[in-house]
């Protein structure tokens, strides 16, 4: 018997088939492989020598998986897919049997990685050295969200003043956890823990379900969650934005100019594993017109680094989201994880929809 | 018929981006939801349209090869599983809904749908497609038509057999036919329609199906009585009906399953109790609402420890919800979870509540019993551990006396799961010779080379 599961997490499914209608791979293909409970029999295979690593479904399905754990919360026996995936992930992606870009991006993820995105944070005024309130909670700045958004830790400094954002904070390591290195992402979690004393605030969806995961809930708290408990502005004081004929938001106090529309995607990580989805949900009610985007909770096709591994598979995921959106006539469509932003930016430049992230609109809403 | 020789044919049928013969893809097609049965087909086939499934058929009689026609892959009987290798012919990609139809109160559906999905498709004209199995959110309507599914509301409602007008077949032999259709009333010929309804895909691969609906009652409310235990539950229910009412959803679960379910699904529900009673009816508001007092009343009066109303639609659904979800919440009771669905004439229901009990504490096993208290329907559940052969082997027997008993007092082995591969060796029980001697003629009418489904009925 091969030693690559826990026995007992694997033991967990029963085969009932729950969760196929809740896989955005299922839903492209309708086959049982590409299925949760398809690739947990398939796990099985491995676990049990009915099959091994070098098999070509098996490889070929290690890495369809958007890794989304839509399958978690629809699972009325409790299996734990995100783990299991991990671990699979970590026999099945060694050596060459990784995906190359996977190679390619680990390596850029490195020591010379971290510090170049160390110093992006410093240059674009994601991080500050100096402000910030001694034993107020510390803002994680996030890898992605330095290279490409940094505006996002920006307005959630804007919107909370007393966050502490230094430059040094390291990477979470949640990518290396989702690529084959679940040992060396939870250590990368851990020495986070350790350089943020305190509490963690994190405005990234996927980097919060990696870090409660390893440093627990009472430690790191996701931004739209601390802000709807209540630790940044009184959520019932939030002004409504307001938008002008041309469509730019209004200053805050204006009046005139017609309520924001505003619809959201869901971080499937922090959506399936966290559980927080209620919480950007009750903000944005109290910022504009909220409309529910349908299957909101689905996967982006993002899903981490899948969106740079598999742009294809990405797309296909995406695209039934696209057609539903576009129906909405939304002016925003909201955000709470980098890679999400990626992904949808991307899909909907030239839209009238443009893609924010909930913290800019918060500070939007606070008169940033 | 060597395997590439076979996969090539099929692949000049359905083209060769719908075959598959990789060893990965098999093992995923060599079980369904039923625990202990696993086999590998020799080649999984996905055809794009009932010409195809014909051909793939007609292909098969001629080369003699086993076909297994698959949807989900839910069933709990092993139904699904290619015992004798072959092909498994898969009808996921027939999953359009061709029509719902207000005026005629009918939809016209591909098998691959998933029953929930007519069921949305049905409510957003304001129509109810009455069959709803615990596994509707999966579950094709193909396959619930191929075991004649049942389902919450089967007391006041009926079964799925109650709602299928006609259906397109594909033969094993190759050709297409029509038995029913749009029609009511239609006594022209044998009722093939019903004969196909729950033949497990022995005798025809069914490749489009016409379903009745019914007008969306305009309410609908469950509520909870809490009993001592199971008897006492299946004793107030039998006074509910005895009380003129007909309720439209009529579940219960012992103490384990109540356990269970709430553990996954938090709604608050008295796990100290020794029963639950899930009770739910449909129609006219006020009419609703009188029939769920009195029904709480008439528990009250026959030993109800307390009874609770769901407040509102959303409180309604989430309980109905997490009834249907008590087997996998079961599961994490254990690695092994082995369900039956013996059935029992409802006044038989608490005495066969009992039995199971005493079963269960001479075999020293862990059953859970959930199951349709409305229509008799029971579903005992063992959990265990599945390394724990010798317990395997106390199920095993604790089932055997299951169904026995069940026999005994009038019942039958499955009320609505099916046959499968599951409950074949306890079929003469329940039939007898002759009437498996029959099953069997009608079996090599249909299907003269034996290629649909071997080993299960007809066999």
């Amino acid at each position: 018997m091969a030693d690559i599961f826990d026995d007992e997490l694997l033991s967990r499914c029963m085969s009932c088939g729950f969760c196929l209608p809740s896989c955005p791979t299922y839903r492209l293909t309708g086959e049982e492989a590409s299925s949760p409970r398809g690739r947990i029999t398939l796990m099985r295979a491995l676990q049990d020598d009915r099959l091994d690593v070098t098999d070509p479904t098996v490889l070929a399905q290690s890495e369809f998986c958007l890794g989304c754990r839509a399958c978690e919360p629809v699972c009325p026996a409790g299996v734990q897919y995100g783990q299991l995936l991990e671990q699979w992930r970590d026999t099945e992606w060694r050596g060459r049997r990784r995906p190359l870009l996977a190679r390619v991006l680990m390596a850029m993820m490195s020591w010379f990685g971290m510090v170049g995105i160390t110093l992006l944070g410093l240059l674009r005024g994601a991080a500050v050295t100096r402000r910030g309130t001694p034993d107020a909670p510390h803002l994680m700045l996030g890898c992605v969200e330095r290279v490409l958004y940094p505006r996002v830790s920006r307005s959630a400094r804007r919107v909370v003043p007393a966050l502490r954002a230094p430059a040094v904070q390291g990477c979470c390591g949640a990518l290396h956890a989702h690529n084959g290195e679940s040992e060396r992402g939870r250590a990368m979690a851990r020495r986070l823990g350790r350089r943020l004393p305190g509490t963690i605030v994190t405005t990234s969806g996927g980097c919060s379900a990696h870090l409660t995961a390893e440093l627990g809930t009472d430690r790191v708290v996701e931004f739209s969650a601390w802000i709807a408990a209540g630790n940044g502005p009184d959520p019932a004081s939030l002004r409504q934005i307001r938008l002008g004929e041309d469509g730019k938001p209004l200053p805050p106090n204006a009046s005139g100019g017609r309520l924001a529309r505003f619809g959201l995607q869901d971080s499937c990580h922090l959506r399936n594993a966290v559980g927080v989805w209620r919480e950007p949900r009750e903000l944005l009610r109290r910022l504009g017109e909220y409309v529910e985007v349908p299957d909101a909770g689905g996967c982006c096709g993002a899903a981490g680094s899948y969106s740079v591994l598999r742009p294809a598979d990405s797309r296909a995921v995406l695209a039934p989201k696209l057609a539903a959106i576009a129906d909405l006539d939304l002016d925003y469509l909201v955000v709470v994880n980098p890679g999400c932003y990626r992904q949808l930016a991307g899909a909907l430049r030239g839209s009238r929809t443009r893609v924010v992230h909930l913290a800019e609109l918060l500070a939007l809403s606070a008169g940033g | 018929m060597e395997r590439a020789q076979l996969a090539g044919r099929l692949a000049g049928i359905v083209g060769a981006e719908h075959v598959r013969t990789a060893e990965g893809e098999l093992e995923v097609y060599a079980r369904d939801a039923t625990p202990l049965f696993r086999h590998r087909p020799d080649v999984v086939v996905f055809p794009g349209s009932a010409a195809e499934v014909a051909a793939v058929l007609k292909l098969a009689t001629e080369q003699s090869v086993p076909v297994v026609p698959r949807g989900a892959g839910s069933n709990l009987a092993a139904a699904t599983v290619p015992l004798h290798g072959g092909i498994v012919l898969v009808l996921t990609r027939l999953a359009q809904i061709l029509e719902v139809s207000g005026p005629e109160l009918l939809a016209r559906v591909q098998p691959g749908v998933s029953t929930k999905a007519l069921a949305d498709a049905a409510a957003a004209h304001d129509l109810l497609y009455v069959p709803d199995p615990g596994s509707q959110v999966v579950s094709t309507v193909g396959g619930n038509v191929a075991t004649c599914a049942g389902g919450l509301r089967g007391l006041k409602y009926g079964v799925t057999r109650n709602y299928v007008l006609g259906l397109e077949v594909a033969l094993p032999t190759g050709e297409l036919i029509r038995t029913g259709g749009r029609l009511w009333k239609d006594v022209a010929g044998y009722d093939l329609t019903r004969l196909l309804t729950g033949s497990e895909g022995t005798l025809g691969v069914i490749t489009e199906v016409t379903v009745a609906l019914v007008p969306k009652p305009a309410a609908t409310r469950t509520g909870v009585a809490y009993f001592a235990d199971l008897a006492t539950a299946g004793r107030a229910v039998d006074a509910v009906i005895g009380a003129g009412i007909t309720p439209a959803t009529c579940e219960f679960l012992d103490r384990t399953c109540v356990a269970a379910v709430e553990d996954y699904a938090h709604l608050g529900l008295d796990t100290e109790a020794g029963a639950l009673l899930l009770f739910g009816d449909d129609g006219a508001p006020d009419v609703v609402a009188a029939s769920l007092a009195r029904i709480g009343q008439v528990c009250t009066e026959h030993g109800a420890t307390g009874v609770t109303l769901a407040e509102d639609v959303a409180a309604s659904e989430e309980l109905l919800a997490a009834r249907r979800c008590s087997l996998p919440a079961l599961s994490r009771l254990g690695s092994l979870t082995i369900l039956e669905d013996a059935t029992v004439p409802r006044p038989m229901l608490a005495e066969m509540a009992d039995r199971i009990a005493d079963i269960a504490a001479r075999h020293r096993l862990t059953i859970g019993t959930f199951g349709h208290a409305g229509d008799g329907n029971l579903h005992p559940t063992c959990v265990l551990d599945a390394h724990d052969t010798e317990a395997v082997e106390r199920s095993h027997a604790a089932f055997g006396e299951i169904f026995g008993a069940a026999i005994e007092l009038g019942g039958t082995i499955t009320g609505e799961h099916g046959v499968g591969a599951a409950k074949l060796p306890y079929l003469r029980r329940r039939l007898g010779d002759d009437q498996l001697a029959l099953l069997r003629r009608i079996k090599a009418a249909f299907d003269p080379a034996g290629i649909l489904n071997p080993g299960k009925l007809g066999s």
